[in-house]
C-alpha cells in the first residue's frame, strides 16, 4: 500500500514538473514570438532609406584612386576610342533629358558609331532637388544587370515628365522596365535593394571632387590626358571641342 | 520506475528554432513579395542572392518553400510536446523526415551561395544554423523511432 502511494506520489512530482516546463517553454516560446516580429516589422517597415539616398563609403572617398574605381560609368561605344566624351547626369534634370534624347543621338551618330569616340555617363543625381534621381540612377544600373542599360537610360529620360512629379515611383520603374524587355521581378528584387548604392554615391562623390555643380556636364578628354569641359552642351559647341581635339591629334 | 512525463527538451528547442527560422522565411518571402523596403542586410550581400534566378523554384519563391517547412517542423514539435503524442511514432518520423529534407535543401542552397551565386547573404545563412541544429536536436526521435510502438499511439 505504502509502495503504491509513493509511486503516485512521483508520478504527480513528475507531472508538475513537466507541467511547469511547459510554462517555461511558452515563456519562451512567446519571447521569441515577440522578437520575431519587432525585427521582421524593422524589416517590413523598409528598414533603411539607403536604396534612395547616398550611402556610408566606409573610406573610399579618401582615397582618390579606390573611389574612380568604384565610380564605373557606364560605356557607349568603341573602349579603344581616341576620344571620351563624358557626361555627369540626373535622371531626373529636364536639361539632361534634353541631352539624352536630343544632343545624344547626333554625337552617337557622328563620333561613337565611327570608332572615334566613346561616350561615358556617370550618374550625378541631385538629390537635394530631385527625390527620385538617385533611385532613378539605381534602377539604371539594375538594368545594367539585364544587358539593357541604355535602352532603360532612354526610358527614364523618355518618361521624365511622368515619374518625376510621382510620389512613389517604384513600381513605375518595374513597370518601364517590364517595356524594355526586362525580367520585371529579378529588376523589382534588385531596385527593392541596396544594390549599387554604393555606386551611385562613389559617381556623385567623384562629380563632387571635380568641382561639378551642376548636370548636364559634358566633359571631352583624350587618353588620360586632361578632360576639357565643353561650357554648352549642344551639339555643334561638343562637336566643336570634338573636332579639334581629334584635329590635333585624337585619331 | 517511473514514467518519463516531462515534455522531450528536444521537442521544445526544435519548436522555438522554427518559429524562429520561420520569422527569417516570413521575411525575406515578404522581400519576395515587394512588401518590403531594401532588404535589411548588415553581413555579405542579400540582394545579389535574393535576385539570383535560384531565389525561386519555378514560380514559387525559395523563402516560402522555407517558411512552409519551418511551419510544419513547429506544428510537428508542437504537436509531440502534448502529453497524448508524446510517443508517437508519426511525430517522431515527421521530426526526422522533415529536418533531413531541410538539412538538404539547406546545404544545397549554401552550396549555391558559395559556388554559384558567389555571394552571401546573412538571412540565408542564419536559416542555415537554424537547420542544422534542428536536425541534431531531431537526432533523439530516431532512438524513439527503434523503440517498440507504444500502446495507443500510431
Amino acid at each position: 500500500m505504502r509502495q503504491v502511494s509513493t509511486r503516485s506520489e512521483e508520478r504527480r512530482k513528475a507531472r508538475q514538473g513537466g507541467g511547469s516546463d511547459m510554462t517555461r517553454f511558452y515563456w519562451v516560446l512567446a519571447a521569441v514570438a515577440v522578437v520575431g516580429m519587432i525585427v521582421v516589422g524593422y524589416g517590413l517597415s523598409g528598414g533603411g532609406s539607403a536604396a534612395t539616398e547616398p550611402v556610408d563609403l566606409a573610406g573610399v572617398e579618401e582615397d582618390m584612386g579606390a573611389l574612380i574605381s568604384l565610380a564605373q560609368g557606364i560605356t557607349l561605344g568603341d573602349e579603344n576610342a581616341p576620344l571620351t566624351i563624358a557626361e555627369f547626369g540626373d535622371y531626373q534634370c529636364p536639361g539632361c533629358r534634353e541631352f539624352s534624347l536630343g544632343v545624344k543621338p547626333q554625337l552617337d551618330f557622328a563620333f561613337v558609331q565611327k570608332g572615334l569616340v566613346k561616350f561615358v555617363f556617370y550618374d550625378f543625381p541631385l538629390i537635394s532637388i530631385h527625390a527620385h534621381a538617385f533611385l532613378a540612377a539605381r534602377a539604371s544600373r539594375c538594368a545594367l544587370d539585364q544587358g539593357k542599360y541604355w535602352e532603360y537610360h532612354e526610358a527614364l529620360f523618355t518618361n521624365q515628365s511622368r515619374w518625376a512629379g510621382m510620389s512613389e515611383v517604384v513600381g513605375t520603374f518595374v513597370g518601364y522596365a517590364g517595356e524594355v524587355g526586362m525580367d520585371e521581378d529579378e529588376f523589382g528584387t534588385c531596385l527593392r535593394s541596396d544594390k549599387y548604392a554604393d555606386v551611385v554615391t562613389a559617381n556623385m562623390r567623384l562629380a563632387m571632387e571635380l568641382g561639378l555643380t551642376g548636370t548636364p556636364t559634358v566633359m571631352v578628354s583624350q587618353g588620360q590626358g586632361m578632360a576639357r569641359r565643353v561650357q554648352r552642351y549642344d551639339f555643334p559647341s561638343i562637336q566643336a571641342v570634338v573636332e579639334e581635339m581629334l584635329a590635333q591629334g585624337g585619331n | 520506475m517511473t514514467a518519463d512525463l516531462r515534455p522531450p527538451a528536444n521537442r521544445m528547442a526544435i519548436a522555438l528554432l522554427s518559429l524562429a527560422g520561420a520569422f527569417v522565411a516570413f521575411y525575406l518571402f515578404a522581400h519576395a513579395l515587394g512588401w518590403t523596403g531594401p532588404i535589411v542586410c548588415g553581413v555579405g550581400d542579400c540582394a545579389t542572392v535574393q535576385a539570383s534566378s535560384y531565389a525561386k523554384v519555378g514560380p514559387i519563391p525559395v523563402a516560402a518553400i522555407g517558411l512552409a517547412g519551418y511551419m510544419f517542423l513547429l506544428g510537428m514539435a508542437l504537436l509531440g510536446l502534448q502529453p497524448a503524442y508524446a510517443a508517437s511514432r508519426v511525430v517522431s518520423g515527421a521530426l526526422v523526415a522533415a529536418s533531413s529534407v531541410a538539412l538538404a535543401f539547406s546545404a544545397y542552397l549554401t552550396y549555391l551561395e558559395a559556388a554559384v551565386i558567389h555571394a552571401w547573404c546573412q538571412w540565408c545563412v542564419v536559416s542555415a544554423i537554424l537547420v542544422v541544429l534542428i536536425f541534431l536536436f531531431s537526432l533523439p526521435e530516431v532512438g524513439r523511432l527503434r523503440q517498440s510502438p507504444a500502446r495507443g499511439h500510431p
